[in-house]
């Protein structure tokens, strides 16, 4: 027996099919201090608050998307065209705007007419070269975006358009996706793609970039914000592009996606990146899993590897072994370089060619063993077995001292989770 | 805007080549938005040999939110509200399942369906659709009744 009078049933019927949920804000906020983000948590669960102020640091900059349900759509169309715009190329956004054409490909192949996707690709295409023209324009910066995202037909044509897509995508390449859903394909995209306003999940964001970024040559990534261990968000890889001033960064919680922006640190890092990305010069690409074991939690294992900041200052191991480590040293400016030295053989990123960067002098086939002259070794190691004969060292990028704190850092890739 | 090219080239298609036993036309030459549509009660239904007039509007956000249809000709159904509206909204009408992919001839040819295929589950008038199901002679029997007296069945 129903509790609820055929009338009552009818009323709430009749409600449920015209509720719509009343969220507040633009579509897509302005940059702002990511301290809101902190601020938010300030009182919650300490795992989230913790996280968050780190994330203030490493990201100190945000991009809030409107709760309506496309939050996580938008976030990427809206870091697509961003991110085209601050490259300021004009060329590439030609060709971006050819891709884009050539998209409609898999539209077709689905048997969409043109009738039903034109006014999608046609708004796409109309800010691709919107973007062109702000950029011949000399537009300071990307308010132009800001201000069309937030025109409601603008804004759900793209996203349409990039929903179409995607469901074309995941439908010409169910094979790779199948096994990811609990449910058919088809009925997966009927329900979980097509419709407006349904809320992107993770198999429909994977598409989204394999079908439409990629293709862009842009990285994305993703940062997690939730109650796992650690002190900072755990990023993951969405793209096969390595991540680089051209990745879009989204923030997700539960249920929402937003956009980052990453603390600019290049100066410093930029000599301990290239030296690293010599270091994985054999590898392409740079793949944990290829390795058979993790690598964070085994160079994390490593004793005295945190207790060490000062080690490596002026060590064998600088990029340029020729500076002396004066407090000019542009190396200085970095209060937590650490050099690692890891045990012989214990993994094939321990390669000569970090070698020849660290004492150009010795020759690629010198054994390891004798790389390293004792005279280089720090002064205020003396609590530390000497390092001398240990073989090839690393230096470690200066933000890996947490064993989470790598993973939410722009770091080289033999750290990258 | 984009939406009134779609629109038109949609009322053009459906003008052109209309689903079986529905024809469209503008309800105002100038609004693309109002559309009168006259829809042929199916076969082996107790709306046979009826015609029934139906608004379809067409919201200006339209591809982005559903047309909503309401029946001008009373109907004894139980997924069309019993009242002066006439209004159906479920399935693909829903807002929130609402493909901006789906055509609008889709949409009446899910309409003139559900008057073959009522779906009592999701039923609006809960009294028709009780009686759909338990007592479906007797429901047959008054929208039949409905049909002629309302649609201008003949019999």
């Amino acid at each position: 027996m129903n509790p609820l009078s055929h009338d009552e049933m009818e009323r709430f019927q009749k409600l449920s099919n015209t509720y719509e949920p009343d969220v507040q804000g633009p579509l897509v906020s302005n940059k702002q201090s990511s301290h809101s983000i902190a601020l938010d948590y300030s009182n919650a669960d300490s795992t989230l608050a913790t996280k968050t102020n780190a994330l203030a640091v490493t990201h100190p900059e945000c991009r809030i998307m409107k709760g309506d349900g496309n939050c996580g759509w938008r976030a990427v169309a809206f870091g697509y065209f961003e991110t085209l715009f601050a490259l300021r190329d004009t060329i590439r956004i030609e060709a971006e705007i050819q891709r884009m054409k050539s998209l409609t490909a898999l539209l077709e192949q689905v048997g969409l007419s043109d009738s039903i996707y034109e006014i999608f690709v046609d708004t796409t295409e109309d800010v691709l070269n919107q973007t062109h023209a702000a950029i011949l324009g000399g537009a300071q910066d990307e308010s132009f975006l800001v201000e069309t995202f937030n025109e409601g037909y603008t804004s759900e044509a793209i996203i349409t358009h990039f929903r179409l897509l995607t469901s074309a995508w995941l439908k010409i390449n169910s094979s790779r996706y199948q096994a990811f859903l609990n449910m058919p394909l088809e009925s997966y995209c009927a329900t979980r793609i097509d419709p407006v306003k349904t809320e992107i999940d993770e198999i429909g964001l994977q598409a989204l970039v394999d079908c439409v970024i990629d293709g862009s040559g842009f990285g994305v990534e993703i940062l997690y914000l939730d109650r796992s261990q650690g002190d900072v968000v755990t990023p993951h890889q969405l793209s096969s592009n390595r991540p680089n001033d051209a990745t879009i960064r989204l923030l997700y919680r539960p249920g929402h996606y937003d956009i980052l922006y990453p603390a600019n640190n290049h100066l410093n890092m930029a000599p301990i990146v290239n030296l690293q990305y010599e270091m994985t010069s054999d590898y392409s690409p740079w793949d944990q899993s290829a390795l058979g074991f993790d690598v964070n939690s085994s160079l994390m294992a490593i004793p005295n590897l945190m207790q060490d900041p000062s080690f490596g200052m002026g060590a064998p191991m600088s990029p340029m072994p020729s500076v002396s480590p004066t407090p000019a040293s542009p190396f200085r400016m970095s209060p937590q370089q650490d050099v690692y030295s890891p045990p012989m053989h214990s993994s094939p990123m321990h390669s000569s060619p970090m070698q020849t960067h660290a004492i150009p002098s010795i020759p690629i086939s010198s054994p390891p063993a004798q790389l390293a002259p004792p005279s280089a070794a720090p002064p205020p190691m003396t609590s530390l077995p000497s390092r001398s004969s240990e073989g090839p060292q690393i230096r470690l990028n200066p933000l890996v001292m947490k064993p989470n704190l790598s993973r939410s850092l722009p770091v080289s890739p033999p750290f990258k989770k | 805007m984009g939406s009134i090219k779609r629109i038109s080239k949609e009322l053009s298609e459906l003008t052109e080549s209309p689903p079986d036993g529905i024809t469209v036309e503008l309800a105002d030459e100038s609004n693309l938005y109002e559309w009168k549509i006259s829809m042929e009660g199916p076969e082996r239904s107790p709306y046979h040999n009826g015609i029934f007039h139906v608004k379809l509007s067409l919201p200006t956000e339209y591809p982005f939110k559903p047309p909503t249809v309401s029946f001008v000709t009373k109907i004894y159904h139980p997924n069309i509200t019993n009242d002066d509206k006439g209004s159906m909204c479920l399935g693909m009408l829903r807002a929130d399942e609402w493909k901006p992919s789906s055509k609008i001839a889709a949409v009446l040819e899910f309409a003139r369906q559900l008057l073959a295929e009522p779906m009592p589950d999701d039923a609006v008038e809960g009294r028709i659709a009780e009686q759909y199901k338990n007592d479906n002679g007797r429901y047959e029997e008054v929208a039949r009744e409905w049909t002629r007296k309302y649609a201008g069945a003949s019999q």
